[in-house]
């Protein structure tokens, strides 16, 4: 059987397949487990990546506007400075001496580093999924390949991946179950969730 | 177009970055000492555990092979599956009911998990399956029942009793077409019983969602043995959503109750009924005694969508209709709803079948009636 690419599958979880592409990709996903599987952990994923949003934002434009203005004013600054062209080849070419070409490189080293400290980019040591915290919301509910409990980003699931005959029953008390006959085994399973 | 970049910015990462891991000692079985299952074999499969950006997913394929060590014929085992470093409020469990397994006989448990969570969390096993009950033929149980599983597994075992005399009745009286017949009415109304997706939420977003459009009562089915009526209950309605149900009842019998399942429907505009899940109440602060009335209540909220695959659109909810789907008294015993009353009531067609229903629709699927109606005589 020939599978969507993970990109494929990916663009399927976020709803932004194009209509043929869904209907193509959904087709595969009624008899193949594993890809279904695979779009489950997308969508969950992307769930979570929703977090990432919040991350402070970085103003790239504004540090790649002060950079070129700090490297500008640098340039200006060797221009008003400059004297007479310099004897030997490096003269004769119109470049700066090697003094001066060190100078201005590491003018330019400091200028980028002190860009960088004033407008670093925050390291990720926040993921997208965090230990959950006590009183987040949990929510439960039925996905296509099984149960799914979702806390403060992390996620428990049960999956029936052996049957595609599958009842489901919420219980008001923070339950969620599904029960199906194990096609391996001929027993029927009954998955449940629970959120206290 | 950023939720697009996002989602492939992830799948280049689990291109990069997904490596599968061996499971080591990622899944630990516990069965007590004295307990009347012993674990035979362990059975990983394909499980493992892979990185996923900054997250770690654990896809468990574990295949149990369980023996009966106990002199009684099993009828149903609970495994408590915990994986409570990742989701601290959160539980699972795995139930097999309708078994029959002699003594010394073993029979598989397949449990398929799947957990996502931070990769920097600490070590030590990432799920432990635990036995929280085993029900026997006699209905006895062994068990620390943490999931109240003796109860769920009794209820069970008495609708798989109640479908299997209906069936076996129809044999006698009409033979193997008849049995025939059953089946193919029963697969008809599965596949007809209207079906709603429904999403269960409790904490924050409980309490702090949108102001209740309107408070809604229940209209009650009433059934001629049921040993509990319900007398009034109402939830609150907000769009698709119903929070914070209760309903109070009233013991009718002469016994002390232990605990009450209120199942409950809800209708849309067009007055179609679905299934919407249950109520439970039970616990040391649901006491019913002969003649009180007490007070089922949970405080969560239940959203309604229309079955889709693409997310199905929102289901106004116009009206709520409950019954008493289960009552266990404090001695231990169970009432459910005889099926007569329940075909009575036309709730056949939206009630999901009880698991002794399925089993017998899946062999007579794939067996034919004879293999069913042989699989009847042996009870």
């Amino acid at each position: 059987m020939m599978h969507p690419n993970p990109s494929t599958l990916a663009l399927y979880a976020g709803q932004d397949l194009s209509w043929f592409a869904r209907r193509r990709t959904e087709r595969h996903l009624v008899r193949c487990s594993e890809c279904s599987g695979e779009v489950q952990a997308f969508a969950a994923a992307h769930r979570d990546l929703v977090g990432l949003n919040e991350l402070p934002a970085l103003s790239w434009n504004r540090l790649s506007g002060e950079m070129k203005a700090n490297i500008r004013l640098g340039v200006a600054a060797g221009e008003c400075v400059r004297g007479a062209p310099t004897a030997g080849v490096l003269g004769w070419l119109g470049i700066m001496s090697a003094t001066r070409t060190m100078a201005a490189c590491a003018g330019l080293m400091a200028l980028v580093a002190a860009g960088l400290f004033l407008e670093r980019p925050r390291p990720a040591t926040v993921p997208a999924i965090v230990p959950s915290v006590a009183g987040e919301n949990a929510v439960l509910r039925a996905t296509a390949g099984g149960i799914e409990l979702n806390q403060g980003g992390q996620t428990l699931s049960l999956l029936h991946v052996r049957s595609a005959d599958v009842t489901y029953l919420a219980g008001a008390q923070g339950s969620m179950r599904a029960g199906y006959v194990d096609s391996d085994t001929g027993n029927v399973t009954i998955n449940n969730l629970y959120v206290q | 177009m950023s939720s697009k970049f996002a989602i492939l910015f992830l799948a280049g990462i689990t291109a990069l970055c997904a490596q599968d891991a061996p499971l080591d000692s990622s899944v630990k079985i516990n069965l007590p000492a004295d307990s009347p299952l012993t674990l035979i074999s362990t059975d990983l499969g394909e499980s493992h555990v892979s990185q996923r950006g900054s997250a770690v997913v654990l896809d468990l394929d574990v295949a149990l092979t369980l023996h009966n060590s106990s002199p009684n014929r099993v009828r149903g085992v609970t495994l408590l599956v915990a994986a409570q470093e990742a989701t601290p409020g959160g539980k699972a469990s795995v139930s097999v009911p309708s078994l029959d397994v002699a003594p010394n006989q073993n029979f598989p448990v397949r449990i398929n998990l799947r957990l996502l969570r931070p990769a920097q969390m600490g070590g030590g096993p990432l799920v432990q399956v635990n036995l929280d009950g085993v029900l026997f033929q006699d209905y006895s149980f062994y068990g620390p029942n943490r999931l109240d599983s003796r109860r769920t597994m009794t209820a069970w075992e008495m609708q798989a009793q109640r479908d299997r005399k209906y069936f076996k009745s129809i044999l006698a009286a009409r033979g193997i077409e008849g049995l025939k017949q059953a089946m193919l009415e029963s697969l008809n109304r599965q596949a007809e019983r209207p079906r709603l997706d429904v999403q269960v939420s409790r904490g924050r977003a409980v309490a702090s969602s949108a102001v209740a459009d309107h408070t809604a009562r229940f209209a009650f089915l009433r059934f001629p043995d049921e040993p509990v009526e319900p007398v009034e209950g109402w939830a609150e309605i907000a769009g698709n959503e119903a929070r914070n149900p209760r309903i109070d009842v009233r013991n009718l019998s002469s016994r002390q109750v232990r605990s009450v399942e209120i199942d409950w429907i809800v209708s849309d505009r067009q007055g179609k009924r679905y299934m919407a899940g249950s109520v439970p109440a039970s616990g040391p602060e649901f006491n019913l005694k002969a003649g009180s009335t007490s007070r089922v209540l949970q405080d969560t909220a239940l959203r309604f969508s229309h079955l889709s695959k693409d997310g199905g659109a929102p289901l106004s909810v116009t009206g709520m209709t409950g019954f008493v789907g289960q009552v266990e008294f404090a001695d231990g015993k169970v009432w459910i709803p005889n099926r007569e009353s329940l075909a009575n009531a036309q709730l056949l067609g939206i009630l999901e079948p009880s698991p002794e229903e399925q089993r017998l629709l899946d062999m007579y699927r794939k067996k034919g009636p004879k293999a069913l109606a042989d699989e009847l005589n042996k009870f």
